[in-house]
């Protein structure tokens, strides 16, 4: 690692009370990250696996009781040189945490005291330097208000530009810029006339119109054509290789991450089991990975990303059982119940104690027993 | 070749379209052509994949297909009986026999119903049984489908993602479906599930000898699970034959692209060929002729043939060999 990270992380836990249960959704349960400036981080997991609820508690985005309870997020971008500060500054002052056996059982939080601290302390970097793409394109768009106002509202807020009419040249410059087709048309359309490959592109605009030192795109394939997605994701690498903006890309679809991602990050159970290089990680083969991610890799239906044909009678290798239920994380680690590579060596420990995220080469960090790697210093 | 049990002959459904209030005034009330001409053919124990983008009528020809939605014209034949033909009440004793899965996990089941519920409310709908029976028949299809007894007693908020597909699959057969109509059976679950899905779906075919219209727009599940896949592109099928085939081999350029759009999201080296530079494609004006022409590249590398826009010969689906049809004039070289 030499240059220092833009974003990084640190032990970030966004929990959620259910009255009805009685118990804590632990979405996001520890989570960890590094994104070096101009590189692409793609998070990949299964719906509930916290990638999403990370992102939202990056930006203070995540309402409700008691929300982000532990974490940092150093982040490096804006103008001042004043090295990375971190967004959560002060989390500690608002929450009291009570623990019992090493897990949180009770958390106090004064919840207006901290949305009120992290209004103050986000509103200058939402939208402008960490911008956001929503799944959604069309519900994320203002229906009353033309694509081109949105867009040309962004720059004014976000930039230098004060001027309506430059704003509206350096909108139309972005329409352009995302491949929009006819942008002076659809600058006056409103987003009801576009089509969901359009409002995506549209929504991209804006958001590199802030000129953003980090994008965070929450899914933003999911839910259109599928001639329409691999367009979109077309457009993401040529503009990654234009303007080589730094991506925080959350998916669930691993042919999108292995296409856009430079390092990438499997999330299960609201936490994160490998994170490494992609290459490395989602190449089939590749040793080693984490008994999940080869899970997971295995069962996409994609023979391409099995290199090989599957079973003669077009069965596909699954993994068993559900998808670890946050609500109540299991003791160890969170995968057992579903791992096949459990021996009879470590199944003790797998069942009773939790994996740490151990370095096995270099920039490449697992959580499994099987792959203990070297314990990390600091 | 097993016998054919859904037989579909030039099938059309039109739509009225929204134009404002005033445009009837005008006589300006358009209609849109959501299924336009389609015909195939299902036998008993197979399964045919049906693709397409969203909008091309996939899902309103499963709807028609179970009479469900009335056809404007066409034929729909299963097991003999004309469904398009007949009233409400007369198609009730085969409805048993063919049945839906449907996309929304949580739209299919009644969330004030426990699961126990559920299942006995299909077991006894179309017959008549003893308590026990019931009792019987239910653990029976929990087996079938690998649902815990413990999750009888559940509401449907309270299961996972598979448990609910679980749930809706076993309600499908407790009524005692042959013949089924999955409409995105796998696309709200998560990877891991969806394989479970796939195989579930899979074993139930070889164990009961079930027959399915598997629609839709993921096309590596659709390549798994089918043996003959149909594409379709705005309301027509302009490619069908055996799925290793239209996936591997196809000769119909939308086909190409729409498999090929999925490595595209893999690699950038095919990236820059094929499907660089496509318009968009609109429902209500699809163009003279040939519907894919403005999007297609071999009409662009062709020289714009004069014959693709000729109104008066649109393609039809025509035997290219290997049990593939295809509707196109310059159909893709092997």
């Amino acid at each position: 690692m030499t240059r220092p990270p833009l974003l990084e992380i640190q032990d970030l836990r966004t929990y959620f009370y259910s009255r009805a249960k009685e118990a804590f959704i632990r979405s996001v349960d520890g989570v960890s990250l590094a994104i070096a400036p101009g590189e692409t981080l793609g998070v990949v997991g299964e719906s509930g696996s916290g990638k999403s609820v990370t992102a939202l508690s990056i930006l203070g985005l995540v309402g409700g009781n008691p929300g982000v309870i532990t974490g940092a997020v150093h982040f490096a971008g804006g103008n001042g040189a004043s090295g990375p500060r971190n967004l959560l500054a002060d989390l500690e002052r608002y929450v009291s945490l009570t623990k019992h056996d090493g897990r949180i059982v009770a958390v106090a939080k004064d919840e207006p005291g901290w949305r009120a601290h992290v209004e103050r302390a986000l509103a200058r970097v939402r939208g402008k330097q960490i911008a956001m793409i929503f799944q959604n394109p069309k519900s994320s768009l203002n229906p009353f208000v033309t694509v081109g106002q949105q867009i040309s509202e962004a720059v004014r807020l976000h930039t230098g530009v004060t001027h309506a009419s430059e704003a509206k040249e350096r909108a139309l410059g972005w329409l352009e810029r995302v491949r929009m087709d006819s942008p002076r048309l659809r600058f006056d359309q409103y987003p009801d006339g576009l089509s969901g490959g359009m409002c995506q592109r549209a929504m991209i605009a804006m958001a590199l119109a802030s000129e953003p030192s980090l994008l965070i795109a929450d899914e933003p394939t999911t839910g259109l054509d599928a001639t329409i997605q691999s367009r979109i994701v077309a457009l993401l690498a040529e503009l990654k290789s234009e303007f080589g903006v730094t991506t925080l890309l959350i998916t669930h679809d691993i042919r999108v991450v292995s296409r856009l991602a430079d390092t990438v990050a499997v999330m299960y159970g609201a936490t994160v089991m490998e994170h490494g290089p992609a290459r490395d990680v989602l190449a089939p083969g590749v040793e080693p990975k984490h008994p999940y991610t080869s899970a997971l890799l295995a069962s996409l239906p994609s023979t391409q990303t099995n290199g090989r044909r599957h079973a003669v009678d077009g069965r596909l290798p699954v993994i068993r059982g559900e998808v670890v239920d946050t609500m109540n994380v299991p003791r160890g680690c969170r995968f057992h119940a579903r791992c096949d590579r459990i021996t009879d060596a470590i199944r003790a420990r797998c069942m009773g104690e939790e994996p740490a995220l151990a370095t096995v080469a270099a920039g490449h960090r697992m959580r499994c027993h099987l792959h203990p790697g070297e314990a990390r210093g600091g | 070749m097993a016998r054919p049990l859904l037989e579909v002959t030039d099938l059309r459904k039109q739509y009225q379209a929204r134009a404002g209030m005033l445009a009837a005034l005008h006589g300006r009330t358009r209609s849109v052509p959501a299924v336009d001409g389609v015909s195939f053919g299902l036998s008993e124990h197979e399964t045919l994949g049906l693709v397409g983008e969203s909008g091309c009528g996939k899902t309103t020809i499963g709807r028609i297909v179970l009479g469900v939605t009335p056809a404007s014209s066409g034929r729909v034949v299963f097991d003999g009986h004309e469904i398009t033909a007949l009233r409400p009440r007369a198609l009730r004793p085969l409805r048993k026999q063919m049945q839906m899965i449907f996309q929304d996990l949580d739209a299919a089941l009644n969330p004030r119903m426990r699961v126990r519920d559920i299942l006995r409310e299909a077991i006894t709908l179309h017959h008549r049984l003893e308590q026990t029976e019931v009792a019987r028949r239910t653990s029976e299809l929990l087996d079938q489908v690998n649902l815990k007894s413990a999750k009888l007693a559940s509401f449907p908020h309270e299961l996972s993602g598979g448990e609910k597909r679980r749930v809706g699959i076993a309600r499908v057969l407790a009524v005692g479906a042959r013949f089924i109509v999955a409409d995105e059976p796998t696309s709200a679950l998560d990877v891991s599930i969806q394989a479970q899905i796939v195989n579930l779906l899979r074993d139930l075919q070889t164990r009961l000898g079930l027959s399915y219209l598997f629609i839709s727009h993921d096309l590596e599940v659709v390549e798994l699970v089918s043996h003959r896949v149909a594409v379709m592109y705005l309301g027509r099928i302009v490619e069908i034959g055996p799925a290793e085939r239209v996936a591997r081999a196809s000769r119909h350029p939308y086909t190409s692209i729409l498999w090929s759009s999925l490595v595209e999201k893999r690699s950038d080296e095919v990236a820059r060929n094929g499907a660089a530079a496509w318009g968009v494609f609109d429902f209500e004006r699809p163009g003279q002729g040939c519907r894919f022409a403005p999007r297609c590249p071999v009409y662009e590398a062709a020289g714009r043939p004069a014959i693709c826009t000729d109104p008066t010969s649109e393609p039809t689906l025509r035997d290219v060999g290997d049990g593939q049809s295809v509707a196109c004039h310059f159909p893709l070289a092997r």
